[in-house]
């Protein structure tokens, strides 16, 4: 049957996610926050010192410690810095996973019908992303929130809550896994060789819906990156600098 | 607000806006661990006194006015603009904090919220809404710098009547005047404040010492650091840096004030000469046998309360310890303690401008901490907790006695015989 009107729309919809806002988003977010690194640089540097004491013997070194260690959180708010971790280090391995998924990177070998993980990674960042999305609702901590701060926490489970599904779903048929890493690895292979073809040829499970959502609210994620309090990512460490230099 | 002074505030916004402002108003994630580090909070509870409710009024105006959010989707940080109630916020977020900088210690990213409220200062100058009283007194302050060589005579004079009871406490050394002023060459430069309970423990301890010292014409207090006035916080400190520079002294020494010792030590730029708060000094003179102190002279327990601006924003830490330590074997800490401890509530200008009832009810916590701590005596290094302890004492019925460290020490002076 030939494909009507509204079909041939959602196709031409689906590529332009897959595809080109790919590369829009990417950029936009690295743009983003290049220009926002540069007006950072080009801004004059403050008056005086703004660290406090005890001063470290090594202030790089106990810069770094708060930033990836976070103890100021540890030594208060335990629980807290437990889901933080969890979930930093969830954010790093999840990154490593789809970076494997570029058809030179074989962290998992090529032939694995799973990405990093099998699944755990994913879990690994939704969990504690609830717990920030309840956390929020309790005591101080709601009313110092903004709507923004809601909708990101959101934005972000959604994006995360669709991964997982796309990974469950790959063991939901009778036929074991419609899609293993060798097919997103085509996809990704698609993306990186600019060669424009619809991943469609390469990703036939039927929840290909569901990944096309996951794609595209993960591209709204790194377009608002740049202007979010995610980048947090990129100004924890010299803001811990001034603190301690 | 109309729009030229919508523009006013903007220019003066942006001048504000330096490598670490522009990190502060980006990066906070609204986490929540700031706010129990206030003690306005810990005694108040309420969004506005915690640092990250005082910061979100700047960064909602920075929102409105410098990002695209504050253009097309306002409602996503709730911001505010200039003219509702922007400047409302901004005074109440900027004049309830001490600028304590606990906060900081407690931000994973380190966020300080003093200088973000040095951004609300300088808005509510620009509306003429800042706290005249410290206006004025910063206006006096530097009126005095200029116009001191005229009062010279004057200040003089009213220096020579302090002298006995310097010499009460500690001989003057042999060929020095016992409060000298405008020596050239000194070895030290003291910087006092207009009182003399600033000048006669300090004069007596030098003195003890042997000390090549003399005394500025100027008060070290920097009301202008309150007001949050940089153009006139420099020239309050330059009057001093001046007379250092025409002295040709090698050290200035501050008297306890927290905000002076820091203003002089870390934000009136590089000097020939070194700059220390007397604790420094006191306890230098300690570990190098220039000064003995005679153990007994204190009835009770005494614990020490560390002033912010002096421990956490400036270093003096261990110092006050040692001496305590040459003073008294009955001491305890407060808890917390250091870089942790509770601010006393009086910082930020708040004393200068009255705030009586504001100063008490928000310094709760402080009482609690040292009630629990059980202490007969407190004392400190800096004049503003002094005072704030010396009221909180009165209004909570603490019963304790308030000590400046400065005072203790000169009066455990002894080994005159020995070292004459």
């Amino acid at each position: 049957m030939a494909p009507t009107g509204f079909t041939l729309f959602l196709d031409g919809l689906y590529y332009f996610i897959m595809v080109p806002l790919v590369y829009i988003s990417i950029t936009v977010m690295v743009v983003g926050i290049a220009v926002k690194i540069a007006s950072i640089l080009s801004s004059p540097p403050p008056a005086y010192s703004l660290k406090t004491f005890p001063a470290r013997k090594r202030p790089a070194l106990a810069a770094l410690g708060d930033t990836f260690g976070m103890s100021m959180i540890r030594k208060r708010k335990p629980v807290f810095w437990f889901f933080l971790m969890w979930f930093h280090l969830g954010i790093a391995f999840l990154i490593l996973g789809h970076l494997d998924l570029f058809p030179s990177i074989n962290i998992m070998p090529a032939a694995s019908r799973h990405m990093v993980g099998a699944g755990f990674v994913g879990v690994s960042v939704t969990v504690p992303a609830f717990y920030f999305l309840f956390r929020r609702f309790v005591g101080e901590n709601r009313h110092i929130s903004v709507p923004a701060d809601y909708l990101l926490l959101l934005l972000l489970l959604f994006i995360f809550l669709l991964g997982d599904m796309i990974s469950w779903g790959n063991s939901w048929t009778a036929h074991g896994f419609v899609m293993t890493k060798a097919n997103f690895s085509s996809y990704f292979g698609i993306l990186s060789s600019f060669t424009f073809m619809n991943p469609r040829t390469v990703l036939y499970g039927s929840h290909y819906h569901f990944i096309v959502l996951h794609v595209f609210l993960a591209e709204l994620f790194m377009m608002i990156l740049p202007f979010s309090k995610i980048v947090h990512t990129f100004f924890s460490l010299p803001l811990n600098m001034l603190r301690r230099r | 607000m109309d729009e030229i002074t919508t523009g006013h505030l903007k220019r003066l916004f942006e001048t504000k806006l330096n490598k670490a402002m522009r990190l502060y108003l980006d990066t906070c994630a609204r986490c929540g661990l700031c706010v129990e580090a206030c003690h306005v909070y810990a005694s108040m509870p309420e969004t506005k006194y915690t640092p990250v409710g005082r910061a979100e009024v700047i960064r909602k105006l920075f929102k409105r006015y410098f990002k695209l959010q504050g253009k097309f989707a306002p409602w996503l940080g709730e911001t505010i603009s200039f003219g509702d109630i922007g400047m409302d916020k901004a005074y109440e977020a900027a004049f309830s904090c001490t600028g304590c900088r606990r906060c900081v210690g407690f931000c994973p990213f380190g966020i300080d919220t003093q200088q973000v409220m040095g951004i609300a200062k300088l808005l509510l100058m620009g509306v003429e809404r800042q706290p005249q009283l410290l206006a004025m007194l910063s206006d006096m302050s530097i009126a005095k710098g200029e116009t001191y060589v005229e009062s010279g005579e004057n200040y003089r004079e009213a220096i020579k009547n302090l002298e006995s009871q310097v010499e009460a406490l500690a001989p003057t050394p042999e060929g020095r005047e016992t409060i000298p002023v405008d020596v050239q060459d000194a070895d030290i430069l003291y910087v006092g404040l207009s009182g003399a309970h600033s000048i006669i423990p300090a004069a007596a301890i030098m003195n003890a010492a042997k000390e090549n010292w003399t005394l500025s014409y100027f008060e070290a207090v920097n009301f202008a650091a309150w007001l949050g006035d940089a153009k006139k916080q420099a020239k309050i400190s330059q009057r001093i840096v001046d007379e250092a520079v025409r002295l040709n002294v090698k050290e200035v020494v501050v008297v306890e004030c927290g905000t002076a010792t820091r203003v002089l030590k870390f934000q009136s730029g590089k000097h020939d000469f070194k700059v220390t708060s007397i604790v420094e000094l006191i306890d230098r003179y300690i570990a190098e046998g220039r000064i003995f102190l005679k153990p007994g002279t204190l009835q009770g327990r005494l614990t020490y309360h560390d002033p912010c601006q002096l421990a956490r924003n400036g270093g003096v830490i261990e110092e006050p310890r040692r001496v305590i330590g040459a003073l008294t074997g009955d001491f305890v800490e407060l808890t917390p303690n250091r870089e942790e401890n509770w601010c006393c509530g009086g910082g930020g200008g708040l004393i200068s401008m009255g705030e009586q009832e504001f100063r008490m009810k928000s310094a709760k916590v402080k009482v609690d901490q040292i009630k629990a701590a059980r202490a007969d005596i407190i004392c400190t290094a800096c004049e503003n907790c002094h005072t704030q302890l010396t009221e909180l004492n009165d209004y909570y019925a603490m019963g304790m006695k308030v000590e400046s460290l400065t005072n203790l020490v000169a009066r455990a002076l002894t080994g005159f015989a020995e070292k004459n």
